[in-house]
């Protein structure tokens, strides 16, 4: 100890001798220990709460196969999309972007009336600089971790068990929180109806045999649906060849939807 | 008479604690839904409501059950691959009293183009409009597609070409 204040004793670093040094090192780790076990636990428990697949379906996988080459824009899914769900006007469960590359590499992107009734030529102007232009069906990833299903304060959203994301509407309060929480804009709120609503992978018509409408629509095979866990089907094809990309797998979603020739601007 | 305990504004309180407990308890029981699953957060029974919300769109085979011929036919054209509701309308709404619902491709092109007007956005194997121009360039602004192309069958072999090309 050393008096540098009259009256005030300081300890000073060089004064502790190993062994003090030692059981303070002890002691921190020991600290530490004890608050990850009992931290740990606690929030492996609830993390992923009312997340994630907790019921995995042993028969059915579904996963959804988006082929960018193939796709030709002509909006026929956007169409047979709003009549089997009944989405109302401007409001889109799936819907088309046309992506228009540069040769400076300046990315333009639009989506006129989300391509339900397809899309005007491009005006020559952005047509002479062009580099690359395709288009891009987008809709809900059906995520592995979905943070919608997450924010939920009423559980009116969840994965089910075959690996929809569904909204169940008689539950849901229509406080638009998953809206919010979606990172690909793939909700939205039904001012018809007064709650969020979204795409369901046509989970009615998936449980009676068929393929989602927007797949059954489309005309040269850009989308697809099928069974993982059957590997005849041709989305476990697809996948088996390893080619895909999910879009935004910076935000740990894990989507079972998945993109074939997917330019890397494309967000 | 007694004197009153020091402690009972602590007993009060308590007393409220518990009442409300006790009310939360009884509101929250009475509004989870009967078949809530615990595990995964949700109502069991949306999954059956959801399956049995009534399929607008019934996909080719169930075109086939009434247009057999045009089926068989079909099967040799180049539109094959088309799923017959997206340009005749859906199953459930393609006849609305005893009219076709969907924009006949005899009075507009509107249909055809929407898949084959030139998109440089389109993949560069695909049939677009107006393609190869010197077979196009004598047609005027309002010639129908389905004039020289079947909606069904638009192929045209080199004959049907020579003979389209005089018929304008």
């Amino acid at each position: 100890m050393r008096e540098l204040i009259p009256g005030v004793n300081v300890t000073d670093i060089n004064d502790i001798d190993s062994k003090s040094r030692r059981e303070f090192v002890k002691k921190a780790l020991s600290g530490s220990a004890l608050m990850l076990l009992v931290y740990a636990p606690g929030a492996a428990a609830l993390h992923g709460r009312g997340t994630g697949w907790k019921q995995m379906s042993t028969e059915h996988r579904y996963a959804y196969v988006i082929d960018i080459h193939a796709c030709i824009g002509w909006g026929g899914c956007i169409r047979a999309c709003k009549q089997e769900n009944h989405v109302p006007d401007n409001m889109f469960r799936t819907w088309l972007e046309r992506y228009v590359i540069t040769e400076d590499g300046e990315v333009y992107v639009d989506s006129p009336d989300g391509g339900l009734k397809g899309f005007p030529p491009l005006n020559d102007e952005i047509q002479s600089k062009t580099s690359i232009s395709f288009f891009v069906p987008k809709m809900c990833n059906h995520c592995e971790h979905p943070p919608c299903v997450q924010v939920c304060p009423v559980g009116a959203t969840f994965k089910s068990p075959e690996g929809f994301v569904l909204i169940d509407h008689a539950h849901c309060i229509g406080c638009a929180y998953c809206v919010q929480a979606c990172p690909y804009g793939a909700r939205f709120y039904n001012t018809e109806i007064g709650k969020s609503d979204k795409c369901s992978w046509c989970y009615h018509r998936v449980q009676d045999g068929k393929s989602p409408v927007c797949v059954e629509a489309c005309p040269t095979g850009a989308r697809k649906f099928g069974d993982l866990l059957d590997p005849d089907s041709d989305v476990a094809k697809i996948l088996a060849g390893r080619q895909w990309a999910v879009l935004k797998p910076e935000v740990f979603t894990s989507p079972t939807c998945f993109y074939i020739s997917l330019p890397h601007e494309v967000v | 008479m007694a004197n009153p305990t020091p402690y009972s504004h602590l007993y009060r309180l308590g007393l409220v604690l518990i009442t409300g407990l006790v009310l939360f308890m009884m509101i929250m029981i009475a509004q989870t839904p009967a078949s809530w699953n615990y595990e995964v957060w949700y109502r069991g029974d949306a999954l059956v409501e959801m399956k049995s919300i009534p399929i607008v769109y019934g996909g080719n085979e169930s075109c086939v059950e009434c247009h057999a011929d045009e089926d068989e036919e079909m099967a040799e054209y180049a539109h094959k691959l088309l799923n017959c509701e997206g340009c005749h309308g859906p199953l459930t709404l393609h006849v609305q009293d005893g009219e076709k619902t969907a924009d006949a491709v005899g009075k507009s092109d509107w249909q055809c183009l929407n898949c084959h007007q030139a998109q440089i956005s389109n993949p560069l194997d695909y049939p677009q409009f107006p393609g190869d121009i010197s077979k196009h360039e004598n047609i005027k602004k309002n010639t129908l597609c389905v004039k020289c192309h079947a909606p069904h069958d638009p192929a045209l072999s080199e004959e049907d070409e020579d003979e389209a090309m005089f018929e304008f």
